[in-house]
């Protein structure tokens, strides 16, 4: 263990600190239990614990320590419980916590990859761009090797889904940091009339001002309660991890008191970015061992966790928070030596073992003895979320950082991003910005109601868009420093040093970009907000440019990495039944899912519910069928327009089938449509189709024919449809309606409504889908199940029995009915499917018109046939491919095909070149275990009652 | 199609100008090791030359498209007074911002033919340009959550396995022992009923595909020029606006940097492919959409195989690096932003839980996007153009990255034989007026 | 996310709406000719700049209406009018 039990280092209580050391906190770390207190984040109490090494680099498997102590720590990935990649400088201690270091192997403390460092001169980055190119058998071998260096935790695959919440919000304004300067921009947004959420990443409010004085945490104190009293809806421990179009800002939230996270989506009229800024560490020869910290790590541990990070410190100083650093340390006893970069000092190495400091090499030569090193040598401006809104960043050298560079008229930035100054300038341009965000919001929303006006009208003009009249914040100058004389690491998480920068420019890989994927540079979790300003930085250097000249990379959401579990919230897949389901289930159906509907395939033995329908009466739920009711004047001209046939001169209480084509002349859709009245029409499409049609048909009545009256009604759900097939379908239905069922009066495609089973205002309908006398009853669906079990209870004597989705596509397949979609596809035009008659080219206009006269002419498209194999026993698997015979030429595939009951032998639907379609055409089909088997194509589609006589019946 | 008077003097040309006669040093182990001890750097990838006023062939786009067409002019044709030029940096396209799979398991016999091609050169590359591309060859598992869904995996199936490509389907328990993340119980909303299994498909290392064709072209003598913008399309004699359009001949491109002449110019863009062929007068069935990808941070490596569900409309694949890289279907509408959005992500975590519910503590670490010109029937405009010397290699919706070598060998055939080549005769520009669409279109989804 | 602005019900979230494409009228089927019918159901403008496009308010007022898009900032100008007659090959 690197723990040293001897070596206590939480000290007293600090003014400032965020612990309660009243409630102790029991957890482990790498099997060894320890405790905390209260508001310890894992990193603070490790440290307390005198744990140095947190985990092993990426590539050499150094041992590194904190080095930021905070979110955005390179070094700090802990596994805790099932859940990989914890930031432990974030994330705070619970009773019974199981932390475990990450990425060692056999262990933190004796790492066998560690070796890597030895030979890391070989391994520049992009070494395996170069090598393992032979034997190339032997790649996949080193590709497992290399996959066991993958970083990271692991995953436990049993993971639950835990509750995952979603929210939508609308506020003016959402302030993103709660720094002084966005406490003070949503006090002053708020103040000024404005609904405001402020959301801070970290626990507590106030940012760099908590580990400050005593007057600076009364600030906080103040702003708390001042935007309490203001009623600003205040978000810690959550981030704005995205700003997307139009100000859709998304919110993480993971302080929600139920779901582990949350995913907050603001339409936010403003956006306020104000995130301060990440310190950024110094690039030189040992710069990632355990002991090297940013000032920033150290002031947060002193003051807000009461830990003493070392005992003799050398502290190089660039900048008034490394001078406070200085102070800090040495208020509570650390011997420290300074190295003072303004006025020419610096360093050059860490020394000392792999897992420690033990001196620094100053620039001068001289060696200082220490166990902490500090470096506040400048800042990077995480412009993430303004990246996103559009901006291109512009560096100053003045104040060695980067700068935002573009106006944005609903996104306004504030704080350290923008500048520099005293504290009261920063709360001044904080204030000016909340006020600017709640004019401009107020002009945003009058905009966004104006664009409502059909509904709400709009009062008034709208406010003058409120020019950006902000003072600008001062910029501190600040000496450039990014590398020392010696190499160190650049990127942390993926073990880049300057070194291999320099290397990649010389290769040619000199642009940021290229660099960056050539080295991997700025790829790892913090996604460069500790890299990137580092890594071009060298670049320029190994250039001989400016880093104006070199320019930066733009950082892509999120701002910080977010669970998938956030993202996906409660994961809701909705299922659409019909409402005789229920009963389905009560009676073991066994379900099938057919796109957004689950329906029975069928109830214990499909080809038993084939022999009883053909023999006796069967009835099936078909309430997916697509519906739809149309009324108006105009039907007939929609219908025509929709369908290839003639329907000017349909009679009322007559159905009749058609094919819909889309303009390029594939087929869309069938069904029968039934006119119930002189202007009302009842059209059903296939049970996927609904949708499609109804938004294709309401497109030619509002775009090419707005002048026809006519009023679609998706009546899908709102009706239960039943088909009663079978030769005593008659008699069963005549059980229970009033609808006159004489075969004289009511014939085969014709329709009539009437009462069923007592239920008023069924339509039924006579159609044959399954080559059966059958009628077809749409039913009001809250009494759907009433008629379907009234069926079943009038018609025991009959033999009545249901049947389900299978049994149906059986019956249609012994018909050669094609099925949309499944015996034609993408490509099929109409004319493939052999329904020719149906298509009327001398009707004016209908869709697909022009693309089908032309297809009736083509002479290779191919043509839908049923097929019968010369062994009726066996059943081509659906999609066998139908070849021409001693070859693998393609000529065809088989679309249908199952074992027919009624017939005792398969029987299939394919579809075929022309040339091999005519009735009596060998065919050679390639079974799914590659032998091939004879087959014919037969001359009607229906295998069964090609005449269709039981159906007329 | 117009074909080209030019290539004459391109052929003539052979052998004019070639690279430094000092040979290229290779890569290797021992390269490493030596340069490792001598503490040298390598020498540039790609040489950085002045921009010439002429040159025989000019393609637009420096992805692997217009790379590997550079590399194959060169090395299999002998043509070498070539430039790559491109307005950003090599590889910035969509060349570096797909997902890297490669597969060859496609639906009609014209796809199968030329993706195994591709997959083939692939296959060879590492050694072909002496860089290592990572060609991961881990599987390929496209799943099928309804029957229909099966039934098209079956047509695939079949047809791959009539021209010999290994791929087959495979019920849930094999499923489930290739990606053990996967949930292959019958409760899910979407169960798994099986899955088109394609052993020889998986992944590659997308940026060394574009520097390794750059490197081996550059070698032969072919130039690469980033940071030069083509401005306009030098074309006299057409019949629309300023000469261009049809019937018009290619004497040349404007740049940032000035104009070249050259008689022949290809068009290997994607996102501004459009553009590019609106400059010679040519219109394209083309629209550009956005495609979203993602990439989670580092976790141990779990999941071995690609894995694709259409219905869901995500792909996934687990690098050696341990991150989860995702993707999903084309953007709903057309635009030429390349932003990603929220809806993406949330979408897409959604349907990946619903596949791994074991990882809904993995981070979402970056997502990005790229643009794709989506085509009527999910297939290229590859070959001659109306305009004499402008030829297009462009329209690859989702699919270009998997055709990048295959597409530069056929086009570098075409520009220098001036004969559309058997493979790439489906795909030209002429089958939309024709009406004789490729049958990709057959069981178009989410495909990769 | 993008907010359309929809004629009838404001702006909505885009996943409210469907996007149907480049508006472009469609020719008389009786009169045209195969190259000129097909160049009307394949080729695209696809313009880097402003488009005019349908789009059919699926989750609201079930209206299909043109506006016009820039669609290199997908920014909308000429908010449309409902009931206008427009042109679409969605």
């Amino acid at each position: 263990m690197s723990t040293s039990p001897s070596s206590p280092t939480r000290i007293d209580a600090q003014p400032g600190e965020v612990i309660d050391r009243s409630t102790t906190i029991r957890f482990s770390w790498n099997g060894t239990s320890m405790t905390g207190f209260a508001g310890d984040t894992i990193a603070s109490a490790l440290m307390a614990n005198g744990v140095r090494v947190i985990s092993r680099s990426m590539k050499y498997h150094r041992p590194r320590g904190y080095l930021t102590a905070d979110f955005w720590d390179p070094n700090g990935f802990v596994q805790v419980g099932d859940d990989p990649n914890v930031r432990s400088g974030h994330r705070l201690i619970e009773n019974g916590m199981d932390v475990e270091p990450q990425n060692v192997w056999p262990s933190l403390d004796h790492d066998v990859k560690a070796a890597n460092g030895l030979v890391g001169r070989f391994l520049t980055a992009g070494f395996y761009y170069k090598t393992f190119m032979r034997p190339a058998k032997l790649w996949p071998q080193f590709e497992k090797v290399l996959a066991t260096f993958a970083p990271g935790g692991t995953v436990d695959l049993d993971t639950p889904h835990r509750l995952h919440d979603k929210r939508y919000i609308h506020p003016d304004v959402v302030v993103a940091g709660g720094g002084p300067a966005g406490m003070s921009a949503a006090l002053a947004a708020a103040e000024a009339g404005a609904q405001v959420v402020l959301v801070e990443h970290e626990h507590h409010l106030g940012g760099h001002l908590l580990w400050g004085s005593d007057a600076d945490r009364a600030v906080v104190a103040h702003f708390a309660s001042a935007l309490e009293k203001a009623g600003v809806e205040v978000l810690l421990n959550s981030t704005v991890t995205g700003r997307y179009e139009d100000n859709w800002v998304a919110i993480n939230q993971r302080s929600h008191p139920l779901a582990v996270e949350r995913l907050i989506k603001a339409r936010a009229k403003i956006l306020v970015v104000a995130p301060g800024l990440i310190e950024r560490p110094y690039v030189f020869a040992g710069n990632d061992k355990p002991g090297v910290m940013l000032s920033g790590a150290v002031r947060r541990l002193i003051n807000l966790y009461g830990v003493k990070p070392g005992s003799k410190a050398v502290v190089l100083t660039a900048n008034a928070d490394g001078d406070a650093t200085i102070a800090d340390l040495e208020r509570i006893g650390v011997d420290v030596h300074v190295v003072d970069a303004r006025k020419g000092e610096g360093i050059v190495a860490a020394d000392g073992p792999a897992k420690s400091v033990t001196s620094v090499e100053g620039a001068d030569g001289t060696k200082i003895d220490c166990d902490l090193l500090v470096t506040a040598i400048g800042w990077t401006a995480p412009t993430s979320l303004l990246n996103m809104s559009g901006d291109r960043p512009v560096y100053d050298p003045q104040t060695a950082r980067f700068f935002p560079g573009v106006d944005i008229d609903n996104v306004l930035s504030t704080g350290g991003i923008v500048g520099d100054g005293m504290l009261d300038e920063v709360i001044d341009h904080g204030q000016q910005t909340g006020r600017l965000a709640a004019d401009r919001a107020a002009a945003v929303a009058h905009r966004l109601q104006a664009f409502t006006a059909r509904a709400t009208p709009v009062h008034g003009d709208e406010p003058e868009w409120t020019p950006d009249r902000r003072s600008e914040l001062p910029r501190d100058a600040h000496p450039e420093l990014f590398r020392s004389s010696t190499h160190g690491i650049v990127d942390f998480s993926e073990d880049v040093g300057s070194k291999d920068l320099f290397g990649a420019a010389a290769e040619g890989f000199d642009s940021v970009e290229l660099i960056k994927r050539f080295t991997t540079a700025t790829m790892g979790p913090a996604q460069g907000k500790l890299e990137t300003v580092n890594t071009v930085a060298v670049l320029a250097e190994a250039r001989g440019e400016t880093i104006a000249e070199v320019g930066t990379t733009v950082w892509r959401p999120p701002y910080a990495p977010i669970t998938l579990g956030a993202l996906a919230g409660r994961i809701f897949e909705p299922v659409r039944v019909s409402s005789i389901q229920p009963w389905h289930e009560r009676n073991d159906a066994v379900p099938i899912l057919a796109g957004a509907w689950i329906r029975p395939e069928h109830y214990g033995d499909a080809a038993a519910e084939v022999r009883n329908t053909r023999e006796n009466v069967g009835i099936i739920d078909v309430t997916p069928l697509g519906k739809l009711d149309l009324r108006g004047p105009d039907v007939p001209k929609l219908l025509s327009m929709l369908y290839t046939n003639k329907w000017m001169k349909l009679p009322v209480g007559s159905v009749r089938y058609g094919l819909m084509c889309a303009e390029d002349g594939v087929v869309l859709d069938d069904g029968v449509t039934a006119r119930l009245g002189e202007e009302h029409y009842l059209m059903t499409t296939t049970s996927s189709g609904a949708a499609t049609i109804w938004e294709w048909a309401e497109n030619w009545l509002q775009t090419e024919h707005p002048e026809w009256q006519v009023h679609i009604t998706p009546v899908t759900t709102g009706l239960t449809s039943i088909n009663v097939a079978g030769p005593k379908s008659r008699e069963l239905v005549g059980r229970l309606t009033d609808i006159d069922l004489d075969p004289q009066s009511f014939e085969y495609m014709q329709v009539r409504t009437g009462s069923v089973a007592g239920v008023e205002n069924c339509i039924a309908w006579r159609i044959g889908f399954t080559g059966e006398l059958s009628y077809e009853l749409h039913v009001p669906s809250g009494h759907g199940l009433h008629v379907w079990e009234s069926l079943l209870e009038a018609g025991t004597d009959l033999g009545v029995k249901p049947f389900g989705l299978e049994a149906q596509r059986i019956m249609r397949l012994e018909k050669g009915h094609f099925i949309v979609g499944q015996d034609t596809d993408g490509l099929t035009k109409a004319p493939s499917t052999g329904m020719s008659s149906l298509i009327k080219l001398d009707k004016d206009d209908f869709a697909g018109k022009a693309e089908l006269g032309w297809a009736m002419e083509d002479v290779e498209a191919p043509i839908v046939v049923s097929i019968q194999t010369s062994d009726g026993t066996i059943v081509p698997r659906e999609a066998s491919q139908i070849v021409k015979a001693g070859t693998n030429e393609i000529l065809g595939r088989i679309t249908s095909s199952r074992m027919s009951p009624t017939l005792g032998r398969s029987v299939c639907l394919g579809q075929v070149a022309p040339h091999v379609s005519a009735p009596g055409t060998e065919l050679t089909i390639v079974l799914a275990d590659g032998t091939r088997t004879q087959a014919n194509v037969m001359e009607h589609h229906a295998h069964f009652d090609p005449e269709g006589e039981r159906l007329r019946g | 199609m117009a074909k080209s008077a030019g290539l004459t003097a391109a052929r003539e040309k052979v052998g004019r100008r070639s690279a430094d006669s000092s040979k290229p040093p290779r890569y290797s182990a021992a390269g490493l090791l030596s340069r490792g001890a001598r503490k040298t750097t390598w020498p540039r990838v790609w040489r950085d030359v002045p921009l010439q006023k002429t040159y025989d062939v000019v393609i637009i786009g420096g992805g692997v498209h217009g790379l590997a067409t550079a590399y194959y002019l060169a090395t299999n044709h002998g043509i070498t007074n070539v430039a790559v030029v491109d307005k950003s940096y090599l590889g910035s396209g969509g060349s570096g911002r797909n997902t890297a799979i490669v597969r060859s398991n496609y639906l009609t016999p014209e796809g199968v033919a030329f993706y195994d091609r591709s997959l083939d050169l692939y296959n060879s590359m590492s050694l072909d340009l002496n860089i290592n591309v990572m060609f991961s060859e881990r599987g390929h598992m496209t799943l099928a959550h309804t029957d229909s869904a099966l039934r098209t995996m079956n047509w695939r199936a079949e047809v791959n396995k009539l021209q010999d490509i290994n791929s087959s389907v495979i019920g849930p328990e094999d499923v489930k022992k290739l990606a053990p993340s996967l949930d292959t119980s019958s409760d899910p909303r979407y169960p798994i009923l099986g899955a088109l299994y394609h052993p020889p498909g998986g992944t590659i290392r997308h940026d060394a595909v574009v520097w390794g064709y750059a490197r081996g072209a550059d070698h032969r003598g072919v130039e690469m020029h980033q940071k030069t913008e083509v401005l306009d399309i030098l074309v006299e004699g057409g019949d629309g606006p300023d000469g261009k359009g049809p019937g018009g001949k290619v004497t040349g491109v404007r740049t940032s940097r000035g104009d070249i002449s050259a008689p022949i110019v290809v068009n290997c863009t994607a996102g501004w492919a459009t553009l590019i062929s609106d400059m010679a007068g040519v219109k394209l069935p083309i629209s550009t959409r956005p495609l979203q990808a993602a990439v989670t941070e580092p976790v141990k490596v779990f999941l071995p195989t690609v894995v694709v569900s259409g219905s869901l409309h995500v792909y996934v694949s687990q690098t050696d690096r341990g991150e989860l890289v995702f993707g999903a279907s084309v953007d709903p509408f057309n635009t030429y932003q390349v932003r990603g959005s929220l809806d993406f992500t949330e979408e897409l975590a959604g349907h990946v839980l619903e596949l791994m519910p074991g990882i809904s503590r993995m981070r979402l670490l970056r997502q990005w996007a790229g643009l794709c010109d989506m085509t009527p029937d999910y297939s290229p405009v590859m070959g001659f153009t109306p305009v004499e010397g402008f030829l297009c290699d462009v329209g690859w919706g989702t699919y270009g990255f998997k055709a990048g070598p295959v597409s530069g060998e056929q086009m570098a055939e075409c520009v220098a034989t001036q004969q559309t080549p058997k493979l790439i005769e489906p795909f030209r520009l002429e089958r939309f007026s024709t009406g004789k669409l490729v049958g990709e279109k057959g069981a178009a989804a989410v495909g990769h | 996310m993008l907010l359309v602005p929809c004629p009838n019900c404001g702006p909505r979230n885009a996943s409210d709406l469907v996007y149907k494409g480049e508006s472009h009228t469609r020719p008389d089927p009786n009169l045209v000719t195969e190259a000129e019918w097909r160049s009307y159901l394949y080729l695209e403008d696809n313009p880097a700049g402003w488009l005019r496009e349908t789009w059919y308010c699926r989750s609201g007022c079930r209206r299909y209406f043109v506006l016009e898009r820039d669609t290199t900032t997908n920014e909308f100008r000429n908010p449309p009018v409902p009931g206008a007659k427009i042109g679409g090959k969605a």
